[in-house]
């Protein structure tokens, strides 16, 4: 039928629903009685997450103890201009029984990580362990690219070179007498930077693989002594390594430094005194920021947050508003209409 | 070329037979220089060759300011101190822009080439060594010699030298030049025609060598200046003695010509105005928009450069980490380099990928206009077409449209539908002429069918001769006209200069007055199957002064009659006192009118013996006479004779409507477009045609040029007009308070526009408040002057429609130009946006396509600002809480892939199917196309709401997932990815609400855009591209992590659904809102029946015309072509003794 057509004139369009714009379609029709509903459920759906989410962080215990040492009361104030090696310490006390698994965060605050030719400064090349980036590391990594003796610096750039070396070791009171609280630094960095995105040259000794590179300049050792115990914790695959490396997004960050996992430890901290000791040595004063240890369990949405409810229950009221002023605008004009 | 020749401005020197001269002085042109005086005859409206494509389509795209932009965008990308994202996730769009676009105009340009190579290897014969060579156009040169045969178009403007015919007439057909069909005829020179016409011609013409001097080429089209130089005598030229290219010989067998203009400076090409790129009027505001965009992000990246300067030396130089990073450790420079950045940074900002996706959707809408089977014309096996694709959404805003008559409204076939004879009406008109059944006419050996009037009565009257009347009215109509009978197969073929007489006698041939054919002296007639042959003693020709014509005849038995038709007002003065049947006859004409028929009275005189004799001598006197005296002369002794008359009828001719178009036209002007005509058509025609397509409301009032003139010249036009208008009011009719005005001009009133530039703006004001306009009289380039004051004074676009090459300039002036693809030539199409087939087409191609593609593209453009814009803006807050460092906030696969993959799809598919209402509620409420106009969806406000709404949703994407992530151990990456999300689905969910229509294409382009995120981000973050490549593909497993973490998902939907919130609030009120509307719709009343009366007071009303060409009938050629001769002699004579006086 359509081929005799065709034969018949050559020109004629195609009739088919396509070409004549008439494609079965499904068009919505609303109505009041469907976008009022629609946007009180919504809103309901709202509030109840957000209560929920609420409830949540609520029941997330988090316990936060600033070590900068701006104050002078403060046991770190001695550490705060000391380039030397310095070490202070902080007691606090856990009132209940802290849930575990416990978490032990680092936090800086006014910490530009995510600026970003700070953020770009290293290269990727390098870390996955390409040995030709050794001997010429990317030029993104300016001015940590090498140093004055035209050696080159492996790893490259600010972002390693600036690494967080503060290191802390946590005792609980028992009895009076201080027992280490051990801290366990496994499985702290994300699986595919431990596994796949960072990697040790295949080179044994791993310290055959950077000769003739030199180690950052801020950097007390190097990167292939930064776990000498551990070959699976050393070199580019050292965990407060990638810690370090994975940029936060905003300048008040926390960085994960070690998990609670021990037995004696495992059902969390036991309410008590403890001390935290602090081996003071990354400078934050210059640029006026602040130094944390944070202690917090997790629940199913992580770590504590307020504002993700709250922001929830806000939303889902405006919907709720908006849906009763719909409602009485509707029934204005119905009722205008009536009469 | 002498001195005087300058002066008089004939500097245009033709040698005929002398190809070698003017060969030598051809124009050529290489890259943009030209020389040489003589253009080629070879049409070129081609704009590429193979060595300039690259280059020229280059520079064409770049003068676009996008492309630039997005250029130099590539340019700073590669430059390592500020590239803040890598190069290829620009430059790979601005190659797809840019060979996209390159291809498509190539493509069209081919098809132009295709199209001019079929023109320029027509064939026609040229003379070469003293015979004719079949040649192609392109090889004609300037002063050869043209053999025109029958029915073929003439190459170029020629000088007629002569004919096969007698005196060297011969008849053009000039539908292409001015639309009008009847033929015109042009003479030769008697020197040319005496001297070429007795030798065998080739011979003769091959000695030709006569010279001709005229004007310089110009677009005057009805006038020629020239002298021919020829055997030591000059001869005067003049317009009749030229054939201008694209014109038609009809009706005879061969013509010759010497060639004058060619190619580029014939007076029609002349008459074409220069191709130009149209732009629609929403691009124009959005590429505003854009520009506005990219000052903003020029401004934006000064302030975010200057918080870098002063964070640089504020934080970073006091900051151990980052003081190094200070380049230079120089504030200043570190800002002038972020300000850069930013720049690259927020680019995407302004849509590369919009000109493209823009091109994509009118590409389709187009598509859509050839593909729509309403809109096939099955006779002639035509679909419409959009010839120019960017165009379509500017069918959906037209507010002008400018309609030439002839063949767009008319069919160019006039028919005989009714005709009162002695008071007795024959034939109906209300029956359509196609249901007219057929009358048996087989008694009638010359009926060839045709006539669509019904009437046995009539025939019997006619064959049982009983009423003396009837046959003399139809002796009248085969005796009183010009028209040329021509014998083909044993039957004669009428060839008429006025349409209206080739029809008359062909309707008198068809009731048996069938005229054979004419001498000089007789004209020889078959009344009923008897040869009769009358003896034409004089032919009172017509003129548009005199409205009529007559015919003065001795018939067979001896007595002498006047027979004269013309407009009623004309005749019915000049009847005999107490005339029988014109009480009944002026009610018919009444009817007649009533019913839009054209008509014209039909009347007769016995003629005394001694009055003729007397009257034959002061004419014979008249013929020495100078030509003005003779011609006052001439008509008052017409006008003697022209009295007395006895009225015999009227005949009413219908000019063939295009089907559809009185519904049509009232169609558009429901739908708020304003329909002027224009046309090169005569006054009373153009009027007639007015009514007869509801164009004129037989109500409404006609504002001519002295009213218009008065009004225009008063201090307040405005003021007068009403003025006017009220005291209409008063002095008539109650009915007139409704009453609607229309202003009818001619071409000759307007060229006083031009001198009166002040009056545009106050006519167009006067002609918003009029109904519509008409314009006759008007030439091609009056007509696009229309179209222009229409552009200047109103915003709104203008339409032009017509089908012949007389419309040209019109249609490449208006905004937008409709070819209909008709009988007469293509050039109206070839020069068109859009061709169609039919005129009422065009309901379909404005109130559907035009208003749905225009709701498209506004949605369109609208929901492509929102969605760039909103994605990119995030990196101006994010700066504020990075250190104003131009870190992007996504990942930079994520920018390339979001314009492309992830958002392109919905918006092309709701783009291409969005439909508010059918396609026949589009028909039935043409109030919808009101939006349109008014510029509803598209205005500049509605484009900065969704522009300010765009910066919301940039602050609700950064800010919301800040707050969440702040002072967490949340990382960077997974934040971008958050965003991300929370992007696609905040721009997802607002095309769900544009959206109506949800075809499958739809659904499936959402599905598959949301679904494609997922799959695009997971690859991107796959360790296999990572391995490849890890400096780009640095993101290695952030998705597997993030799109598993409540958080992630719980901050993306509250972010979307927060960014989303005021459009969803705003429809959803709207949805309220317009329950409450359309209630009030449906409780309004409708509006009050306009009562009118079925018969109109007044003669005014009464449209009586005769359409014949411009100036004097052709009636002096065919009754006195001796007497010509002599004129023309004389004239010859006189011009050759005033140059004998000027050389001494």
């Amino acid at each position: 039928m359509v081929k005799e057509e065709q034969e018949e004139s050559s020109n004629r369009p195609d009739n088919t629903a396509f070409t004549q714009q008439r494609l079965p379609a499904w068009q919505p029709i609303l109505s009041a009685s469907i976008v009022i509903p629609m946007f009180l459920l919504i809103g309901a759906a709202f509030i109840g997450v957000g209560v929920a989410l609420f409830i949540t962080s609520r029941d997330i215990q988090l316990q936060e103890l600033d070590y900068t040492g701006d104050d002078s009361e403060h046991p770190c104030f001695k550490c705060r201009t000391n380039t030397e090696k310095c070490t202070c310490s902080m007691t606090f006390s856990i009132p209940t029984l802290f849930k575990g698994p416990v978490f032990f965060y680092y936090g800086l605050t006014n910490y530009f990580q995510n600026q970003r030719k700070y953020g770009a400064s290293k290269d990727d090349n390098q870390l996955y362990g390409d040995l030709n980036y050794f001997t010429s590391p990317s030029t993104d990594c300016d001015p940590y690219t090498r140093d004055s003796k035209n050696m080159p610096i492996v790893p490259c750039g600010a972002l390693a070179n600036s690494m967080f070396n503060d290191t802390f070791t946590l005792s609980h009171t028992v009895n009076g007498v201080q027992k280490i609280v051990p801290l366990d630094g496994k499985g702290i960095a994300w699986w595919t930077d431990y596994n796949i995105k960072y990697r040790n040259p295949s080179i044994t000794p791993l310290i055959n693989a950077f000769n003739g590179t030199k180690k950052p300049t801020n950097w007390p050792k190097p990167i292939y002594e930064l776990d000498t115990t551990d070959v699976y914790n050393n070199g580019f695959i050292n965990q407060d390594f990638l810690v370090w490396m994975r940029r936060a997004a905003l300048p008040d960050f926390r960085k994960l430094y070690r998990r609670i996992t021990h037995d004696d430890y495992a059902a969390g901290l036991p309410a008590g005194n403890y001390t935290l000791t602090i081996a003071y040595n990354y400078p934050v004063h210059s640029f006026n920021g602040k130094k944390k240890v944070v202690l917090s369990n997790v629940s199913w949405m992580g770590g504590k947050n307020d504002f993700l409810g709250i922001a929830y229950i806000v939303v889902g009221s405006m919907c709720v508003v908006m849906s009763v002023v719909m409602l009485i605008v509707y029934a204005r004009f119905k009722f205008a209409e009536d009469v | 070329m002498s001195k005087e020749d300058v002066e008089s401005g004939l500097t245009w020197e033709v040698k005929a037979n002398s190809r070698h001269y003017h060969k030598h002085k051809q124009r050529k042109s290489f890259l943009c220089f030209t020389w040489g005086r003589y253009s080629d005859n070879v049409v070129r409206s081609h704009k590429y060759s193979l060595l300039t494509f690259l280059p020229l389509t280059l520079f064409e795209q770049f003068q676009r300011a996008a492309n630039i932009y997005f250029l130099l965008m590539v340019v700073l990308q590669c430059v390592p101190a500020i590239s803040s994202i890598p190069w290829y996730i620009t430059i790979i769009p601005l190659l797809v822009v840019l060979s996209v676009r390159g291809l498509k105009d190539l493509a069209s340009d081919m098809a132009r080439r295709r199209c001019d190579s079929e023109i320029n290897s027509r064939p026609c014969d040229v003379l070469v060594s003293q015979s004719f060579m079949t040649a192609q156009w392109k090889d004609v040169c300037v002063g050869d010699l043209l053999r025109i045969r029958r029915d073929q178009i003439i190459p170029a403007d020629l000088l007629l030298l002569s004919s096969s015919e007698p005196h060297s007439l011969c008849y053009v057909e000039t539908a292409d030049i001015d639309g009008e069909t009847n033929l015109k005829y042009r003479q030769a020179l008697g020197a040319t025609h005496n001297e070429l016409t007795s030798h065998p011609s080739e011979e003769a013409l091959g000695a030709f060598n006569g010279v001709v001097l005229c004007e310089e080429p110009n677009n005057r089209l009805y006038t020629f200046r020239g002298q021919l130089q020829w055997q030591g005598e000059c001869f005067l030229l003049e317009n009749e003695h030229v054939l201008l290219r694209g014109t038609v010989l009809r009706n005879t067998d061969f013509a010759y010509g010497l060639t004058i203009y060619t190619g580029a400076d014939t007076k029609i090409l002349r008459n074409c105005g220069k191709l130009r790129a149209k732009r629609t009027q929403l691009e124009e505001v959005f590429n505003k928009v854009v520009i506005g965009i990219v000052l903003s992000v020029l401004l934006a990246a000064l302030l975010l450069a200057i918080g870098a300067g002063v964070f640089s030396y504020q934080v970073m130089t006091q900051t151990s980490f980052l003081s190094a990073l200070v380049v230079d450790g120089n504030p200043a420079y570190n800002g002038f380099l972020v300000y850069w950045s930013y720049i690259i940074l927020l680019s995407p900002a302004m849509p590369i990928a919009l000109y493209i996706t823009f091109e994509v959707i009118h590409t389709i809408h187009s598509k859509f206009i050839g593909w729509d089977l309403e809109m096939y014309w099955k006779q002639t096996d035509k679909p419409a077409e959009a010839r120019n694709t960017s165009l379509s959404e500017e069918l959906g805003q037209v507010g002008y449209l400018l309609s030439d008559k002839t063949g767009t409204l008319t069919q160019n076939r006039l028919l005989l539908r009714q005709c009162c004879i002695a008071g007795q009406i024959y034939g109906d008109a209300s029956v359509r002429a196609e249901d007219v059944k057929p009358m048996d006419l087989s008694w009638n050996p010359f009926s060839s069918g045709g006539l669509r009037m019904f009437s046995p009565t009539l025939v019997e009257t006619l064959r049982g001769q009983r009423c003396p009347v009837t046959t003399q009215f139809l002796s009248a109509l085969a005796l009183c006209h010009t028209v040329m009978a021509e014998w083909k197969e044993g039957s004669p073929v009428y060839q008429a200069a006025s349409p209206d007489e080739e029809t008359l006698v062909g309707a008198a041939r068809e009731l048996g007055w069938v005229f054979l054919s004419r001498t000089r002296d007789f004209v020889v007639v078959s009344e009923l199957g008897a040869t009769r042959q009358y003896q034409l003693l004089a032919l009172l020709d017509f003129t548009s002064k005199r409205r009529r014509m007559s015919v003065l005849v001795r018939d067979p038995e001896g007595g002498l009659k006047l027979y004269c038709k013309g407009a009623d007002v004309v005749i019915l003065e000049r009847l005999q006192k107490n005339c029988p049947h014109q009480e009944s006859t002026e009610m018919a004409l009444e009817l007649f009118a009533e019913a839009c028929l054209r008509t014209l009275c039909v009347a007769v005189r016995s003629v005394p013996e001694a009055l003729w004799e007397r009257w034959s001598e002061t004419l014979a006197l008249s013929a020495a006479m100078a030509t003005c005296e003779r011609d006052t002369l001439l008509e008052k002794l017409y006008d003697e004779m022209e009295r007395d008359l006895l009225l015999l009828g009227v005949t009413a001719i219908e000019d063939r409507l295009q089907e559809g178009v009185p519904e049509t036209i009232a169609l558009l002007q429901e739908a708020g477009i304003r329909v002027w005509v224009l046309t090169g058509d005569k006054k009373e025609t153009a009027v007639n045609i007015g009514y007869a397509c509801r164009l004129l409301h037989p109500e409404s009032r006609l504002l001519e040029w002295q009213e218009l003139r008065q009004i225009l010249q008063s201090a307040d036009p405005q003021v007068s007009f009403f003025k006017a208008k009220q005291t209409e009011l008063w002095a008539t009719h109650k009915e007139m308070a409704r009453a609607k005005t229309s202003v009818v001009l001619t071409g000759s009133e307007l060229a006083e526009f031009e001198e009166r530039p002040e009056w545009g703006a106050s006519f167009m004001s006067l002609a918003e408040q009029c109904q519509s306009v008409l314009c006759c009289r008007v030439t091609p380039a009056q007509k696009a002057e229309i179209v222009k004051l229409v552009r200047k004074h109103t915003a709104s676009i203008t339409m032009s429609i017509g089908d012949g090459a007389n419309d040209v300039n019109m249609i490449k002036t208006a905004h937008i130009g409709v070819g209909l693809a008709g009988r007469e030539g293509g050039q109206a199409v070839h020069n068109a946006d859009f061709a169609v087939s039919q005129f009422r087409f065009l309901q379909r191609l404005l109130l559907v396509h035009g208003r749905w593609s225009y709701r498209r593209i506004s949605l369109f453009l609208r929901y492509f600002l929102f969605k760039t814009c909103g994605f990119a803006l995030v990196h101006i807050w994010f700066g504020i809480l990075n250190g104003f460092s131009a870190q992007s906030l996504y990942e930079t696969w994520f920018i390339a892939l979001y314009t492309v993959f992830y958002t392109a799809v919905p918006v092309m598919c709701m783009a291409f199917f969005e439909q508010d209402v059918s396609a026949e509620s589009s028909l039935k409420f043409p109030e919808l196309y009101k939006s349109g106009q008014k510029k509803e969806l598209s205005s500049p406000r509605k484009l900065v709401t969704y522009l300010l709404y765009a910066v919301y949703m940039s602050l609700v994407l950064f800010f919301i997932p800040c707050g969440v992530f702040y002072n967490t151990a949340y990382d960077y990456q997974t934040m971008a990815v958050t965003v991300s999300m929370a992007a696609t689905f905040a721009v997802t969910v607002e095309i769900v609400i544009l959206t109506k229509y949800w075809t499958k294409f739809n659904i499936a382009a959402l599905c598959v855009s949301v679904v494609m995120f997922f799959i695009c981000t997971r690859i991107t973050h796959s360790t296999r591209l990572f391995q490849s490549s890890p400096a780009d593909y640095f993101f290695l497993g952030v998705s597997e992590k993030a799109f598993i973490d409540p958080v992630v998902w719980l901050t993306a939907l509250l972010t979307a659904w927060t960014a989303v919130l005021p459009s969803v609030t705003f429809h959803a009120f709207n949805v309220i809102l317009s329950v409450h509307n359309k209630h009030k719709i449906h409780n309004s009343s409708p509006p009050p029946v306009e009562l009118t009366s079925r018969f109109a007071r007044g003669s005014s009303l009464r449209r009586s015309s005769y359409a014949i060409s411009q100036g004097a009938g052709p009636g002096r050629l065919i009754h006195s072509a001796t007497s010509i001769q002599r004129a023309e002699a004389l004239k010859e004579e006189k011009v050759s003794t005033s140059k004998k006086l000027r050389d001494i």
